[in-house]
């Protein structure tokens, strides 16, 4: 009977739509379960980075790629995120402004460079030398700047130094027009 | 019953998934660093397998030919993305230990290796069996290459912020190339080759 | 231009997809006896990466990100490498049948090739544009060839040595491929 070869024939294709929509579906549900949970969780850390530069910190707002901390009130200073090309990736840099566009410090959030060698951007040591600065003394020492770079990686000091440097300019001449 | 204990106890030594059959090494030697990325893993490829294996015997005799591999592959990928959703939500710090390879139980040989072998031909307690003796087999070599790698790498074994021990002389100075791909590929290549000359598992 | 550059180095040598990144290690094995089979798995499996990352790179932007589904990625991205080999297959099937046998088996196989998905999961995070992409895609095939053609002409050498029972096959495999990886990390300077 030819309906019956038609359902044959086609029911190869027809299990296979039943199994892909019931996969979508399933997918679609998890999703809506995990979502919130998942960006709570990437702010609850931008957050805590944030604390921790900013002591002060009472509150902050995310406005075209800067963050605007506040102190009870009051306007305490900017940040942002800088990528840099190291040595075995992209380089996560948070750079934090005060008020006056000089800049409070950075932290590291993620890099993928040499244990050992390049990782050493991640030590205050290195991290230190940033805060207070100008931005146009945010270079390596060797081309005129006042960031020493670490012994033995270069690389991974420069691609930092530079990535904070250009960002810094991008972002510091963003706020000059918006006041 | 005694199938079930049959079943099960092929995959952890005779069958063995990663000295034995050489099947999912892409993860395997990538996670091997620590014992908690060995342990979160393990726990990705349990899911992924048990359910894949479940379902497959489930479906087995409704399944035509030709569509096989295809639904077989989107049943898989699925769970793998569960798998993957609820670990970045509920163990953030295992999926970021994780990384890529988390996604990449999909194309881990040892998932859709057995639902070809096994689960599409065998009723589904069977498959669970087969699945959890697998994961188990898994698991342990996981577990010793990840133990070797990173008590010689660091020095000493920390579980999940606990220390364990160190070892007071490697604590200093590590062997630190053994957290290296290096390290990975030669201790697996030491353990398979010790377990063959002792008989545990064969030779080619 | 620097920056392609730096990525197509960094996935050949440096971030070696095989010794490095642990992708690819199957056939890595398993065909990895002959520099002839060698070579041309190769050359398949960056072909199959470089079609695979443009076609995963249109769907993540232009369909994932804008709807908002990029959790679906892990299940498009397996279906569309899986149906490229199919066509591939098909390909090489009607144009050049002994190539399809001297394949056997693996041609298929490169749809489990954690180097194929993997490619397109890096080309994802770290949002690589079309063309940092594709460059990737090439090199990372690249330094794939290079250690699997690398690896079968060692192999075919030791075949005449007498290494021990217990060691043969796939363990020494191993130990060679932890002493390339040892002599690639020299390379990690270059950049």
């Amino acid at each position: 009977m030819p309906a019956k070869s038609t359902l044959k024939n086609a029911f190869p294709v027809i299990l296979l739509t039943v199994v892909v929509t019931v996969c979508v579906s399933l997918l679609t549900y998890v999703d809506s379960l995990t979502r919130e949970r998942i960006s709570a969780q990437e702010d609850e850390a931008v957050k805590a980075m944030l604390d921790e530069m900013f002591p002060d910190m009472s509150r902050y707002d995310f406005q075209n790629e800067i963050y605007i901390i506040y102190s009870d009130g009051e306007q305490i200073g900017y940040a942002f995120l800088a990528v840099g090309k190291g040595y075995g990736g992209d380089i996560n840099i948070l750079v934090g402004l005060n008020d006056d566009t000089t800049l409070k410090g950075i932290t590291i959030v993620s890099q993928e460079e040499t244990p050992g060698l390049g990782t050493r951007i991640t030590e205050p040591s290195f991290t230190d030398q940033f805060a207070g600065l100008d931005v146009n003394q945010v270079a390596l020492s060797r081309d005129g700047g006042r960031i020493d770079a670490i012994t033995g990686s270069t690389i991974s000091s420069s691609a930092v130094v530079e990535a904070v440097r250009e960002t810094a300019l991008e972002k510091i001449k963003q706020i000059e027009e918006e006041k | 019953m005694a199938k079930f204990g049959k079943e099960f106890a092929k995959g952890i030594i005779l069958a063995n998934p990663v000295f034995v059959l050489a099947l999912g090494l892409c993860p395997t030697l990538a996670i091997s660093t620590s014992i908690d990325n060995a342990l979160g893993m393990t726990l990705g490829v349990l899911i992924v397998l048990l359910g894949s294996n479940i379902i497959i015997a489930l479906i087995r005799n409704f399944v035509p030919n030709i569509t096989r591999i295809p639904i077989f592959i989107v049943i898989i990928a699925t769970l793998v993305t569960v798998v993957n959703l609820i670990f970045h939500a509920y163990l953030p710090a295992t999926y970021e230990a994780l990384g890529i390879y988390l996604p990449l139980i999909v194309v881990n040989c040892i998932i859709l290796g057995r639902a070809e072998a096994f689960a599409s031909k065998n009723p589904v307690a069977s498959s669970i069996a087969d699945a959890l003796g697998i994961t188990v087999g898994f698991m342990l070599a996981l577990l010793m290459i990840s133990f070797i790698r990173q008590v010689l790498g660091t020095g000493g074994l920390s579980v999940f912020g606990h220390d364990l021990f160190s070892l007071p002389g490697l604590k200093d100075h590590p062997i630190a190339i053994f957290t290296l791909p290096y390290g990975a590929f030669l201790v697996i290549g030491l353990l398979m080759g010790l377990f063959r000359r002792t008989g545990v598992m064969k030779s080619e | 231009m620097s920056n392609l550059v730096a990525i197509f180095l960094g996935m050949v040598l440096i971030n070696n997809f095989i010794l490095v990144r642990f992708l690819g290690l199957c056939p890595f094995f398993g065909v990895s006896k002959q520099l002839g089979s060698a070579i041309s798995m190769g050359v398949a499996v960056t072909f199959v990466m470089a079609i695979a990352s443009l076609a995963t790179w249109l769907i993540r932007n232009y369909i994932l990100i804008p709807l908002d589904i990029e959790y679906m990625n892990i299940v498009i991205f397996i279906l569309v490498i899986a149906t490229l080999v199919q066509i591939i297959e098909l390909f090489i099937k009607k144009t050049n049948l002994g190539l399809y046998f001297s394949f056997g088996i693996y041609l298929p196989l490169i749809t489990t090739n954690c180097a194929v998905l993997g490619i397109t999961l890096i080309n994802a995070t770290q949002n690589y544009s079309l063309s940092s992409s594709l460059v990737a895609a090439l090199g990372g095939g690249l330094g794939f060839t290079l250690v699997l053609a690398m690896m079968s002409g060692i192999r075919e050498k030791l075949e005449l040595a007498n290494t021990p029972k217990s060691m043969k096959g796939l363990p020494i495999a191993f130990i060679i491929a932890a002493l390339l990886g040892l002599a690639f990390v020299g390379f990690s300077g270059i950049i």
